[in-house]
């Protein structure tokens, strides 16, 4: 068969919705263990985390349409995929900016910004049309519009990413404990890998490289799954295990009086 | 004077290292303040009384005057010059320096315990 590379493309693409999806809903479920303070951000990633679900359901359902050669629904769901695509931003921003200043409104603010950024991206990208082409691998658009990418490159991919390596590099130069590292950073650096990958995917213009972006969304995925929810034997190699000791109540006093007497005993 | 001393800061800093069972020096806010005071007039002299306006919230008058003698002038961190008048030595500047960097970390501490309960 021809396509087998194409079969691959959709596999990729549905565990990635899967896996997004379970992430939000896990992530959503968690709610009650947080903080007050920590609610709004935890909002936002689970709506991120929805929102890659809802770029790479259509775009499953793309790859089906281009491996059974029906490209009119191809496009439409690579018009439908844009959408949540364009938004993506938001949520992160509003998370990055919310974590580093605490306050909601001004990140409400500032991921409007990205809102109008994704929206002009949108209205760019739908006014020009697209070309596309079908491979082995994988089936590509290009965008006609010259300031859809540009938008999309500098407003909706470069300044988050910027942000998260800024928030990765407060939280790197202090002495924090381990266990607290892990949980901060991890999830940080899978999100700036799906996040950017996911930019990768849309932009390219070669099959194969289409494919190992999806291949990397999904390991960030899965990398942020483990930040959040680390596997025993993983806290046990990176020595950040949380054990449950309980509180002792005797005094120490009369215990070392016991070992005074054991030694002259001796 | 060259800076404003603000108190409820110094106050807030205080009770943190008190936290960490620092009960002296930095942790305590009566010296907190008796060094700012010092390090603000510098070069000049200090007055009991300049100290006070500062600590009376906090203790009376005998206390301080109590810490004037058994910690600042017995560690050599000030020079009594006249009768209730003060001035601060090198080495009190030294402490003052290290009161300064103890504001820095709890600052920081603070900052970055937020961000951290911020975190998801």
């Amino acid at each position: 068969m021809m396509e087998s590379g194409l079969l691959l493309n959709i596999t990729i693409c549905f565990a990635i919705t899967l896996s997004s999806f379970a992430f939000a809903w896990v992530l959503a479920r968690s709610e009650p263990e947080h903080g007050e303070k920590s609610k709004p951000a935890l909002w936002a990633l689970v709506i991120f985390w929805t929102l890659v679900g809802f770029t790479y359901l259509p775009t499953t359902i793309r790859m089906i349409a281009a491996y059974t050669q029906n490209y009119g629904l191809d496009l439409l769901m690579y018009n439908l995929a844009a959408i949540p695509f364009a938004f993506v931003s938001v949520p992160l921003v509003y998370f990055i900016i919310y974590v580093i200043v605490g306050d909601k409104k001004v990140s409400g603010y500032v991921s409007f910004v990205f809102m109008i950024f994704g929206a002009a991206y949108l209205t760019f990208l739908y006014s020009n049309g697209v070309n596309s082409t079908v491979t082995e691998w994988a089936s590509l658009f290009s965008v006609n519009s010259d300031i859809a990418i540009n938008i999309y490159l500098m407003g909706l991919f470069i300044v988050p990413t910027a942000m998260i390596l800024g928030l990765l590099l407060i939280i790197l130069l202090q002495r924090v404990p381990k266990r607290l590292r892990y949980r901060t950073t991890l999830p940080l650096v899978a999100i700036s890998f799906v996040f950017d990958f996911m930019l990768t995917d849309m932009i390219t213009n070669i099959d194969i490289m289409q494919v190992f972006a999806r291949l990397f969304v999904l390991i960030g995925t899965v990398q942020a799954f483990l930040a959040y929810f680390p596997p025993l034997t993983l806290q046990e190699k990176l020595g950040i295990q949380e054990y449950q000791y309980d509180f002792y109540e005797e005094d120490d006093e009369t215990e070392s009086d016991n070992h005074i007497g054991d030694d002259s005993d001796v | 004077m060259s800076e404003d001393i603000d108190v409820e800061l110094e106050q807030e800093v205080a009770v943190f290292y008190q936290s960490f069972g620092i009960n002296q020096g930095p942790g305590d806010i009566q010296y907190r303040l008796i060094l700012k005071v010092l390090e603000n007039k510098d070069p000049g002299i200090t007055e009991f009384s300049d100290i006070r306006k500062y600590t009376d919230q906090f203790a009376d008058r005998g206390s301080i005057g109590s810490k004037m003698k058994t910690v600042f002038q017995l560690e050599g961190l000030v020079k009594k010059v006249k009768r209730g008048g003060y001035v601060i030595t090198n080495k009190g500047l030294m402490a003052a320096s290290f009161l300064k960097n103890t504001t820095t970390f709890y600052k920081k501490t603070k900052k970055m315990g937020e961000i951290i309960e911020r975190m998801p």
